[in-house]
């Protein structure tokens, strides 16, 4: 694993809340290198900062100081429109809670981030059909969410994940709201994406039993990785 | 799908607030097609008159008559090239088949060739002027009163006791949409010369002067009301507009407030719009968050609630306008016109459905501004930490 080159890069972060004029610091003097194809899980105790760590990478949010490198590029440099659209090419995201758009069908969910392309409406297509049947759903494009039972959301939420090919696929408790039967489908198909598709994953996760999918685990407990 | 798919499903996502909003809005663009509509009906006659008319009344009240021999004078007056004069009758129909029309004295050798928003054939006149009790109408009148040419009508007044019996000798036409299809002419002189009316004997109630060239009118009634100046009824000389805007003098402050009026509405269509929106963003925040997570740039956001906001406005605008033309334009209108009274030409302009349907959007622009722009400045992770 090791002898890949690092996708992301993190040295010296810091990352301080305020409550009022009261510093709250979440991550001290952090550096961490995530090779390139590796699936790590970054477990920890609830406000230990791992979705803040997490969003860091994902370049949702920035350090109070230190540096992010993702993918070759240099996050703390960018704005928020170059990180939006750096974001678009380069993250794919897995949320807890799937967070589908009710209004719209699978398909049209996994469309999403193509739309911000410059591929036409049959190519877009095209990329849906190839994410749909990679996560195995397929026959239910033209399904809304409501008509999905929660680990098929959550397949369908990983599909919009991957369609426009992203370098790596952040995923926040992504088996949080699943039983544990969807959890392992899940988890199974995370595991392909890693060793088939060669993503780098970096999941955020309370539960052990996905953290035993991933390659490389690590722990936070406040602010620092141990 | 495109970006537009997503803001048109989100149109009806809470289907019976979006319906609500709609109906709101279509009622705001309906009420102010209405008020607007009146107020432009109330000054067709005066935005109609004639510019080379000019109209001379007693300077203490239109109410107060003046002697009949200053026609005379004001036809040497250098410029006025024809005069006339009328008489207020207060008709009424003893029938009670119209609540109300208007009822003239006219001089039947000038009234027409001054008045020529009013025509009649020259037989007509011929026979007016050879029938002392002769009447001409206009043809709504004469339909409400249901008399034809050679029939008998008898006329009550407000101010002259009795019944007058007049001959219908002719139906006059109309030649401007917001010339008085209802109004009753008969012959000064039959008035004068009848004992009833004594107390008016040789006496005018207005005068109207044709004048060469509109653009002295000033001038010409600064002379005619000099010529009068000695006199012990003094005389105001106007131009047609402002005579007519004289009568609305006192309606004219309750245009004002519907003028108001109707802007308010709007601006509660606006609020409305508005707090819709706010209420959307706000259940759409986490939504919003998951879209800025994917890539979407601030814009896309701004347009999606403006995009939102514009759509509910212009379809609610559109029933509106749609709602006022079957109301107004179809509903209301022939009634209106039909009662004759204050308003001769009551449609809503298409220009005014322009205006009303432009007003619409534009307000859901505002309307949807802080919305949007709020929206918009959202911090990723704080909008994806929102649930509710």
């Amino acid at each position: 694993m090791s002898e890949n080159p690092s996708i992301v890069t993190l040295s010296g972060i810091n990352k301080t809340f305020y409550r009022g004029k009261e510093p709250i610091p979440v991550l001290e003097n952090l550096d961490l290198d995530v090779p390139s194809g590796s699936f790590e899980a970054l477990m920890g105790p609830s406000g230990s900062g791992k979705s803040t760590l997490l969003n860091i990478i994902a370049g949702l949010d920035r350090p109070t100081s230190g540096t992010v490198k993702v993918a070759g590029d240099d996050l703390t440099a960018m704005s928020d429109g170059q990180l939006a659209k750096w974001r678009s090419q380069t993250i794919g995201f897995v949320f807890q809670s799937f967070n589908l758009i009710p209004v719209l069908t699978a398909a049209q969910n996994v469309e999403l981030p193509l739309l911000l392309t410059q591929l036409s409406g049959p190519e877009r297509k095209k990329h849906v059909e190839t994410a749909l049947r990679i996560v195995g759903l397929e026959d239910r494009m033209h399904h809304y969410p409501r008509q999905l039972s929660g680990g098929q959301e959550q397949r369908v939420a990983i599909a919009r994940a991957i369609v426009n090919d992203p370098k790596i696929i952040v995923a926040d408790e992504p088996t949080g709201d699943l039983d544990r039967k969807s959890a392992d489908d899940v988890l199974i198909l995370m595991d392909r994406l890693n060793k088939e598709l060669h993503k780098t994953i970096f999941m955020v996760t309370h539960d052990p039993a996905a953290a035993e999918r991933a390659t490389v685990r690590r722990k936070l407990d406040k602010g620092a990785l141990q | 799908m495109n970006l537009a798919t997503y803001a048109r499903r989100n149109l009806f996502r809470r289907r019976g607030r979006t319906i609500l909003t709609l109906i709101a809005v279509a009622l705001a663009v309906l009420i102010f097609c209405f008020i607007r509509t009146a107020i432009v009906a109330w000054n067709a006659g005066v935005d109609e008159a004639a510019t080379d008319r000019l109209a001379t009344r007693h300077k203490v009240s239109i109410t107060m008559q003046l002697p009949k021999h200053y026609i005379d004078d004001i036809r040497q007056v250098p410029d006025v090239k024809a005069s006339t004069w009328a008489n207020w009758f207060g008709a009424k129909d003893p029938k009670k088949r119209l609540p109300f029309f208007a009822g003239f004295a006219v001089d039947q050798d000038t009234w027409f060739d001054v008045l020529d928003e009013m025509q009649v054939t020259p037989d007509v006149l011929a026979t007016w002027k050879q029938t002392p009790n002769g009447a001409i109408l206009g043809d709504k009148l004469a339909h409400a009163l249901e008399v034809s040419v050679g029939d008998k009508l008898v006329i009550n007044s407000d101010i002259y006791p009795g019944d007058w019996e007049f001959k219908v000798v002719g139906i006059y036409k109309a030649m401007r949409k917001t010339a008085d299809r209802n109004t009753l002419l008969f012959r000064w002189d039959f008035l004068n010369n009848d004992p009833r009316a004594a107390f008016s004997k040789e006496k005018i109630g207005w005068m109207v002067s044709r004048i060469t060239d509109s653009v002295h009118s000033a001038d010409i009634s600064r002379r005619i009301d000099a010529k009068f100046d000695t006199q012990d009824d003094q005389t105001q000389t106007m131009s047609e507009r402002a005579f007519q805007l004289s009568f609305l003098g006192g309606v004219s402050a309750i245009l004002s407030v519907f003028a108001i009026g109707s802007l308010v509405i709007l601006l509660i269509m606006t609020l409305i719009l508005g707090n819709t929106l706010a209420m959307n963003v706000r259940e759409r925040t986490h939504e919003y968050g998951v879209l800025r997570a994917i890539g979407f740039p601030p814009g896309h956001i701004l347009g999606f609630i403006l995009g939102e906001s514009v759509l509910v406005a212009l379809v609610g605008g559109l029933i509106g306008i749609g709602v006022a033309f079957l109301v107004i334009n179809l509903g209301v209108s022939p009634a209106l016109e039909e009662a004759g009274g204050p308003f001769q030409y009551f449609r809503t302009p298409g220009y005014l459905f322009g205006v009303a349907l432009a007003a619409a959007v534009g307000l859901g622009v505002v309307a949807g501004a802080i919305p949007a722009f709020l929206g918009a400045r959202l911090k990723v992770t704080d909008a994806l930490r929102r649930l509710d």
